[in-house]
C-alpha cells in the first residue's frame, strides 16, 4: 500500500513536470531597412523598415515569435538600420530606450502564470513613424501545455490565425522617411491598407491568412492593430464571441458579433465557429480601408472557407 | 417610426391573437422589393450631392430613399419552432449604375449569416443583374441588421444604397411585439432607426478604381439621411410621452469612428441601457451614457423618458479615425 502512494505520487510528480515543462526559447531580430510589396492593381513597392529573422531581409510585420507560459523567452533585437530604434512588447516589456545603429539589446521575457495570449510588439520611437514604416510583429503565448486552448481551461479551438491590421501612407510617410527626409507627422493619409502585410488580393489566398477549415472546427483569431487608425472588422458567414480584449480575458457568455473594431495598438482574440458551407468575405467596413490606393478589395480583406 | 398608442391597445391585440384569430400569421413569408434610384439631396451648404437609393416605388420617376426602405422579419421565441422567412428582391430595372467591372448591384443582409447564394457578394458568385435574397432568422436572433449593395462598397455604400433591416420579437401567434428581444424587460412605447452615414461628395462622383477612394474626407454627417447639424433643425424627431420607454437602433454605415449619447438641452449626458449588438443579445444588458459605434455595428438601446416634459437629443458624435478627434456632430430630437 505505501509503495502504491509513493509510486503514484512519483506518477503525479512525472505528470506535472511534463506539463510546466518550461523552455527557454531563444529568437533574434534584424532591424533593416528594405521595401514591401503591395501585388495586384494599385499595388506598389515602397520603403519600409523592420524587424526580420533573416539579416538584410526587411520582413512587414516581424515574424511571429512563439512561447508557452511559463517559459523565459529571450529576444536579441539587432539594429542594422542607420537611426535609433527599440523593441516593446505591449504588456511585456517596459524598457523603450533605444538601440543605436549598429547595437544590439536582449530583453527577457518571463512568461508568468495567466501570460497566455497574443502580444503586439513594435518600435515606439520616433512619432510614430518607425512603426508605420514597417515596425511592428506578434508573439503569441499558448498555455503552458502548448494545447488549443486560448488560455489554461479557456475556450478551445481548432486552428488559429493572426491577423496583424496597418496602413501605409506611401507618398507622404514611406518615400520621405525612407529618403531619409523629415516627415510631416501631423498629416497622415494611408492609401495601403495591409493584412498581415499584404493587399487584399493576396491576403484572400494566403494559406497563414485565411479561415480555411471543415465544418465543426473553431478558429481562434487573433487580431492586432498595428495602424494609426480604427480599423472595424466585419465577418461574413457567421457570427464571432469575443473572448479577449486587449489582453484581457472575457467570461461566458461572450459578447458576439459580426464587427468589431480595433483601435489603434489594441488586440483582440475571437473565436470564429465553421458552421455552414460555402466562401464568405472577412473585409474591414470602413470604405477607403478596403482599397490599394483606391483599387476596391485590395486592402483589408480575406477569406472564410468552410468546408 | 413605429408608434405606439398605449400598451393597452397592444394588450388587445395580442389577446386577439392568442384567441387564434391570427394562426394563419404565423411563420409568415415576407417578400419585399427595392429598385434603385437616383436622388438629389441638397446639403445645408447648398451643395447638390447625388445618391444612389433603394426604393419600394419602382415607377420609372421615383426617387430613391436614404436610407432605403424599412424590411423587418419576425422572430419567434426560442422552442416555438416557428420562423419566418425574408425574400427580399432586388428589380435592377432602370437602376443607375457605374461601368464594368463594377456594373450592377446586389444586396448584402448585413448581419444575417445566410448561405453563399444569398449573401450577395459578387466576388464569391453573386450575380449583379438582379436575384431574391433570402433569410430566415433564428430565435435568438432579434436585433438591428442592414441590407447594403455588395458591389464595389467603397462607392456604393457612400452612394447611399443601404437601408435598415430588422429581427423584431413575434409572439407564437405570429404578433410583432414592441420590444427589443424576447426579453419583456426590453418592451418600448416608441421606437426609432437611427441609420449612421457620413458623406464624402469627391466619392459621389468618382468611379471605378480611383485614387479618389483611397482618401476619405467627409463632408456631410449623417442620422438616416440628414444632417441635423443643431439641435433647432435636428436629422429627425420624436414625439414621445413622459415617463415613456423610447428604443432607438442604431445602425452603423458610416466610414468613421462615431459616438452615440443622449444629451438634455443643457448637455448633461442621460444614461440609456444597451441591450442587443449586431443582431445579438447581450448576456447583461449595460447601462452607459456614451457608446462608440464603428462602420458596420449595430445596437439596440433605450431610455426612459422623464416625469416632466422636456426635450432629449439623442447625438452621434463623427470621429477622426486616426485621433478620434471629433469631425461634427448630427442630432437627433425626442420630445416627452
Amino acid at each position: 500500500m505505501k509503495r502504491l502512494v509513493q509510486s503514484t505520487i512519483g506518477l503525479l510528480l512525472a505528470g506535472l513536470a511534463s506539463i510546466a515543462s518550461a523552455a527557454t526559447v531563444n529568437y533574434t531580430l534584424y532591424i533593416s531597412a528594405g521595401s514591401i510589396t503591395v501585388n495586384g492593381t494599385g499595388g506598389t513597392t515602397m520603403s519600409a523598415w523592420g524587424y526580420s529573422d533573416v539579416a538584410g531581409t526587411t520582413k512587414v510585420p516581424g515574424p511571429l515569435l512563439t512561447a508557452n507560459e511559463g517559459d523565459t523567452v529571450n529576444i536579441t533585437v539587432v539594429n542594422n538600420h542607420n537611426i535609433n530604434h527599440n523593441f516593446v512588447a505591449q504588456g511585456l516589456t517596459t524598457d523603450a530606450t533605444a538601440i543605436a545603429p549598429g547595437g544590439n539589446k536582449v530583453y527577457t521575457i518571463n512568461l508568468g502564470s495567466n501570460s497566455a495570449g497574443t502580444y503586439l510588439y513594435s518600435d515606439t520611437l520616433n512619432s510614430n513613424i518607425n512603426r508605420e514604416m514597417g515596425m511592428y510583429g506578434v508573439l503569441k503565448v499558448k498555455p503552458a501545455d502548448g494545447g488549443n486552448t486560448a488560455w489554461t481551461g479557456g475556450p478551445a479551438y481548432t486552428f488559429d490565425r493572426v491577423w496583424v491590421v496597418s496602413e501605409m501612407d506611401k507618398p507622404r510617410w514611406n518615400d520621405v522617411a525612407g529618403a531619409g527626409g523629415t516627415v510631416n507627422t501631423g498629416v497622415y493619409k494611408p492609401n495601403y491598407f495591409l493584412m498581415n502585410g499584404k493587399g487584399g488580393f493576396d491576403a484572400m489566398h494566403d494559406a497563414a491568412t485565411t479561415v480555411d477549415g471543415l465544418l465543426g472546427q473553431t478558429a481562434l483569431i487573433r487580431i492586432v492593430n498595428a495602424g494609426q487608425q480604427s480599423s472595424s472588422l466585419h465577418f461574413h458567414g457567421n457570427h464571432f464571441k469575443v473572448i479577449k480584449s486587449n489582453g484581457v480575458a472575457q467570461s461566458a457568455p461572450y459578447l458576439e458579433g459580426d464587427v468589431i473594431n480595433l483601435p489603434p495598438m489594441s488586440t483582440a482574440e475571437v473565436t470564429y465557429y465553421l458552421n455552414q458551407l460555402g466562401d464568405y468575405p472577412m473585409h474591414v467596413h470602413t470604405a477607403q480601408q478596403e482599397t490599394a490606393n483606391g483599387v476596391y478589395l485590395n486592402g483589408v480583406a480575406t477569406m472564410i472557407i468552410m468546408k | 417610426m413605429k408608434f405606439v398608442k398605449n400598451a393597452s391597445k397592444t394588450a388587445i391585440l395580442s389577446a386577439i391573437a392568442t384567441l387564434g384569430l391570427a394562426a394563419a400569421a404565423q411563420a409568415a413569408t415576407i417578400n419585399q422589393s427595392v429598385c434603385v434610384r437616383s436622388l438629389n439631396k441638397t446639403m445645408s451648404d447648398g451643395a447638390s450631392v447625388t445618391f444612389w437609393g433603394f426604393t419600394s416605388n419602382c415607377g420609372g420617376m421615383s426617387s430613391g430613399l436614404l436610407p432605403g426602405p424599412l424590411v423587418e422579419v419576425g422572430v419567434y421565441p426560442a422552442g416555438s419552432g416557428l420562423t419566418d422567412t425574408l425574400n427580399l428582391t432586388l428589380n435592377m430595372a432602370m437602376a443607375p449604375q457605374e461601368q464594368a467591372p463594377y456594373n450592377g448591384h446586389t444586396i448584402h443582409l448585413h448581419g444575417a449569416d445566410v448561405a453563399t447564394a444569398e449573401d450577395g457578394v459578387p466576388e464569391t458568385g453573386a450575380p449583379v443583374t438582379g436575384d431574391t435574397y433570402t433569410w430566415t432568422p433564428k430565435s435568438n436572433e432579434t436585433g438591428s441588421y442592414m441590407y447594403h449593395c455588395h458591389v464595389h462598397t467603397v462607392k456604393h455604400l457612400e452612394m447611399g444604397m443601404y437601408g435598415p433591416m430588422i429581427g423584431r420579437p413575434k409572439n407564437t401567434a405570429g404578433v410583432f411585439l414592441n420590444q427589443l428581444t424576447h426579453d419583456a424587460a426590453t418592451a418600448y412605447n416608441y421606437v426609432q432607426n437611427y441609420v449612421l452615414s457620413t458623406v464624402d461628395p469627391a466619392y459621389h462622383t468618382a468611379t471605378g478604381d480611383s485614387t479618389v477612394f483611397a482618401d476619405y474626407n467627409p463632408k456631410y454627417f449623417l442620422i438616416s439621411g440628414n444632417e441635423g447639424k443643431t439641435t433647432a433643425a435636428p436629422a429627425q424627431t420624436l414625439a414621445a410621452g413622459v415617463n415613456k420607454k423610447v428604443a432607438l437602433r442604431l445602425i452603423g454605415i458610416h466610414s468613421v469612428n462615431g459616438t452615440f449619447s443622449v444629451k438634455d438641452a443643457s448637455g448633461n449626458a442621460k444614461p440609456f441601457t444597451v441591450y442587443t449588438h449586431d443582431g445579438r443579445a447581450l448576456a447583461t444588458p449595460v447601462t452607459m451614457t456614451s457608446l462608440d459605434v464603428s462602420p458596420g455595428q449595430r445596437y439596440d438601446i433605450l431610455f426612459t423618458t422623464p416625469s416632466t416634459t422636456g426635450t432629449w437629443y439623442p447625438q452621434v458624435t463623427y470621429k477622426n479615425l486616426r485621433d478620434g478627434t471629433a469631425l461634427s456632430t448630427a442630432y437627433g430630437r425626442v420630445t416627452f
